[in-house]
């Protein structure tokens, strides 16, 4: 049993770096072993990757009834709580409760999508973790786990499909 | 009748093809390349830019808060307003900012969800207006206000005296809209900024690496990643649209719940969320055309072509706001209530009536007259002015709305017409400040979203159809 | 007193609320000597804005003289019309405060303005049709010996603090406070506001509407009556009295 290296394989365009994870499959490397990285957001089906899911439409979808909640105590709580008068203007009125109770549906909504966001993508991460400058440039990277006695196979695969650079990467502070 | 086919001197190709690379969607760069570009723009000044930021800053101190602490001091009576117009200039600032932060979310957010590419290159200047606008239309509330030291007692908290604020005023609406709008456009301008901010981090060195990387949160582009910030965006995107409607909607309803002549008109909802269109696309002329010609590899970016879509859609806006205009013209011209015709007649043949004719030449001739012309249109320079000139006709709009039409009430003893006192030293603070706070950010926040830019070139491909290359773009989000 | 008036529910047919407090002014007995102005100011401790401010529209005038010219020279006449704060039973004032700081009373029915509450937005007095709101736009001081004459049953308001006519509404307290103690109803006439009392020409009855064989109440029933800007619904509690009779003309 031999510890696993993590390499790294460069590519500059999606066609080779989507040969080349077919390929990396091939080899025999489970999906969960590969982290492919990118500046720009490629579709996974174009990399032939497993659909990602995402939790951040749930966690928007609470917020909003959050805000629900909070709108409809404002609107119709307050006065309950503090009866005041005014202008021969009902107590509990519909009108402004459905604008209120709106706005703040949208904050809840949008505020914890936002929050999700954050939840959901484990930020902020300041650890060190895969990644290479490169990928800002709009290298695509392809970060894979590999036995290490096997680590010339793949690197010698990962060449042929066209790979800018295939080397052992450890985790570095961003 | 028969058509004859006649042989044609020169080949269809030459006359009739335009150079795609003109568009910037057409034109793609190494992405490498393009960070560098949008980096160097951001570090490069010269003495220039340090002047003016030294003149903004003192324009600031003194017109804004220098002015501002002495009206909190002496009282409102420094100010212009009196009775009847209780509200003056303070007010048009606010509405004239608020209106300005629109453009932001309707490029960003509507022309995203519409899927309109050539968004791309700009959005984030304009989300940047909407939040600088948005501060601009925050302390412009503040400093309306008689005891702005009491102000926090807007916020529903829970206290001793057990009172909580009024729900049945829309200025309680309109705090609970404007905060849902400075939050999420703020949120939604610092989605998209996330990659940016990354691409930032690994180019720079020093205080300024510290800071991106901070900021960042540890970005780097994974699937997850993406896909999270895509969902993100996405709901942004959509939600934002309804709250950009209402809350310049509650800020007219401010006006129209009011029983005064000319204000509690049902059409102001429409018309003002129309006139912040208008103002704010005006305004993203402008800002764009400040950045192409005083930042560096800006012109790569931002081409003639991002003006003459501007340009058009700030005609039909004009268009549109006109439409809205006639509407709220019309009804008090044709008769029945005696107040209104008053006020009409005020506005059309009174001693200020120069301004309302302002007003109409600034929005709707001067548009009018050169938007229609495409050459004109893909000139950035012009497209500059006819923003400045509809930004003015828009301020005089609001204070045609605001003080103007306060002068006329029901009873015609209190009639009086208003005359702005220290409004105007903080009015020029506040644009002063707007200025400010975008210049300083133009050193710090990478004004041009370059992995949509990438995103968007990759997705543009030029199609062979018969004899023809036709641009197109693939759905590939 | 012991009679509070409920507050209205929308859709209720409004004209069973009549209000509690009312007053009627006879425009044909107005002189315009502004007597109730001043009688006014120093019962309520109204500051004096000085002339510049005065011009600008700013007097610290919770009643007002309205004069106006009737007919061309020679046969000129005047018609004065004091506009106060008409304490509306559907007060357009009150909705639109974001801190409740115009709020109704339910056991006067009157408006109240509550100073210490007032965060100066004046949307209430952008909303009132009778511009009846005054708003202290400074710190007006009054130069000595003058600040000895502050009414201590009344507040000095600050500056950015929206304030408004109440009906002398700490005189109310005061009447409501003694015939309580002596255990009796109040009179009618007992209770007289500044204004009212400072009249020369006895043009301002001021009373409980809600009775019906009040002297208020009897007057407004008059065939002159009618209400400022009626049509506006805001149920004003201040009637007035049309003038125009001959023995008005200046002549």
């Amino acid at each position: 049993m031999s510890e696993p290296t993590t390499l790294l394989a460069l590519f500059e365009d999606i066609d080779p770096a989507a040969e080349a994870i077919e390929k990396l499959r091939e080899l025999g490397l489970p999906d969960d072993q590969m982290n492919v990285i990118s500046g720009v957001p490629i579709p996974t089906r174009v990399l032939g990757r497993p659909r990602v899911k995402t939790n951040v439409p749930r966690i928007a979808m609470s917020g909003a009834i959050l805000g629900i909640l909070v709108g409809v105590f404002l609107i119709y709580g307050i006065p309950y709580l503090y009866p005041l008068h005014v202008g021969g203007q009902p107590l509990f009125p519909i009108p402004p409760g459905l604008i209120v109770t709106f706005e703040m549906t949208m904050l809840g909504l949008m505020g914890f999508s936002f929050i999700g966001m954050f939840l959901d993508s484990r930020f902020p991460s300041y650890e060190p973790m895969d990644y290479v400058p490169e990928i800002s440039d709009g290298k695509i990277a392809v970060f894979f786990k590999c036995p290490s006695e096997r680590q010339a196979e793949f690197e010698k695969a990962m060449k042929e499909m066209g790979a800018e650079s295939v080397e052992p990467k450890e985790a570095q502070e961003l | 009748m028969a058509v004859t086919a006649n042989a044609v001197s020169r080949p269809y190709q030459e006359e009739e093809q335009e150079d795609p690379r003109e568009h910037l969607m057409f034109d793609p760069k190494p992405r490498g390349e393009m960070n560098g570009m949008v980096m160097e723009s951001m570090h490069t000044t010269n003495w220039k830019f340090w002047v003016v930021t030294i003149l903004l800053t003192v324009v600031v101190v003194t017109c804004l808060f220098g002015a501002w602490g002495y009206m909190i001091a002496k009282g409102l009576g420094v100010a212009g307003v009196n009775r009847p117009a209780y509200w003056g200039i303070f007010l048009t600032n606010v509405v004239f900012w608020i209106g300005i932060s629109h453009a932001g979310t309707f490029i960003s957010a509507l022309l995203r969800v519409m899927k309109v590419e050539i968004r791309r290159p700009f959005t984030r200047a304009a989300e940047l207006m909407t939040t600088f606008g948005l501060v601009q239309a925050g302390l412009s509330v503040f400093m309306h206000l008689g005891r702005v030291w009491r102000s926090y007692w807007l916020f529903p908290y829970p206290n001793q005296r057990t009172i909580w604020p009024d729900f049945h005023s829309p200025l309680m609406w309109d705090f609970m809209a404007i905060n849902t709008y400075l939050l999420a456009s703020t949120m939604y301008l610092f989605l998209p900024l996330l990659p940016d901010l990354a691409m930032a981090r690994d180019r720079s060195t020093g205080w300024r690496k510290n800071v991106y990387r901070i900021l960042s949160l540890g970005f780097r582009g994974t699937e997850g990643e993406w896909k999270n910030l895509h969902s993100a965006m996405n709901i942004f995107a959509f939600a934002i649209i309804p709250v950009m409607f209402s809350v310049h909607t509650i800020v007219a309803w401010d006006f129209a719940m009011a029983t005064r002549p000319g204000w509690a008109s049902s059409v102001f909802g429409p018309y003002f969320v129309i006139g912040a269109l208008h103002s704010g696309i005006g305004a993203v002329l402008l800002v764009l055309f400040v950045i192409r010609s005083t930042m560096k590899h800006m012109k790569y970016f931002l081409r003639p072509e991002h003006f003459d879509f501007l340009g058009k859609l700030s005609l039909i806006i004009s268009f549109t706001w006109a439409y809205f205009f006639f509407n709220d013209y019309l009804v008090p011209w044709y008769g029945g209530d005696k107040w209104e015709k008053l006020l009409l007649d005020f506005h059309e043949h009174g001693p200020l009536a120069w301004v309302w004719m302002t007003m109409l030449i600034c929005n709707i001739v001067i548009p009018w007259a050169i938007l229609w012309n495409k050459k004109w249109r893909r000139k950035p320079w012009l497209m500059g002015i006819i923003g400045f000139v509809i930004n003015i006709g828009m301020w005089i709009e609001r204070y045609v709305i605001i003080p103007i039409s306060l002068t006329i009430t029901r009873m015609p003893f209190t009639w009086r017409i208003y005359k702005p006192g220290i409004e105007i030293p903080l009015t020029i603070g506040t644009f002063a400040l707007f200025m400010l706070l975008y210049m300083l950010a133009s050193r710090l926040i990478p004004l041009i979203p370059v992995w949509e830019v990438q995103e968007g070139q990759e997705a543009h491909t030029l199609r062979k159809v018969g004899k023809a290359t036709i641009p197109a773009v693939s759905e590939i989000d | 007193m012991d009679n509070p008036v409920q507050p209205l529910e929308a859709g209720v047919f409004e004209e069973i609320n009549t209000g509690k407090w009312g007053m009627v002014i006879d425009q044909d007995l107005c002189t315009g000597c502004q007597a109730c102005v001043a009688a006014c100011a120093m019962e309520n401790n109204l500051s004096f804005v000085g002339e510049e401010d005065l011009a600008y529209g700013r007097a610290m005038h919770w009643i007002r003289i309205e004069r106006f010219w009737n007919g061309q020279y020679p046969e000129v006449n005047t018609e004065f019309q004091p506009v106060l704060c008409q304490q509306c039973g559907h007060a357009p004032c009150e909705p639109v405060c974001p801190v409740y700081a115009s709020v109704h009373s339910p056991s006067e029915d009157v408006n109240l303005q509550v100073y210490n509450r007032c965060v100066g937005t004046r949307y209430c007095a952008n909303n009132c049709p009778y511009q009846a709101r005054v708003f202290n736009w400074r710190d007006w001081q009054r130069p000595e010996p003058l600040n000895n004459q502050f009414n201590p049953d009344v507040t000095v308001r600050q500056r950015g603090v929206m304030e408004k006519c109440t009906f002398c509404i700490q005189r109310i307290h005061h009447v409501e406070d003694k015939a309580k103690s002596e255990n009796r109803e109040i009179q009618d006439g007992e209770m007289v506001p500044a204004c009212a009392q400072a009249c020369p020409a006895d043009a301002i009855i001021f009373g409980r509407i809600d009775d019906p064989n009040s002297r208020v109440s009897k007057a407004a029933r008059n065939n002159r009556g009618f209400k400022l800007l009626e049509d506006l619904g805001t149920l004003p509690r201040v009637s007035y009295l049309k003038g125009g009779s001959p023995h008005g003309r200046n002549s």
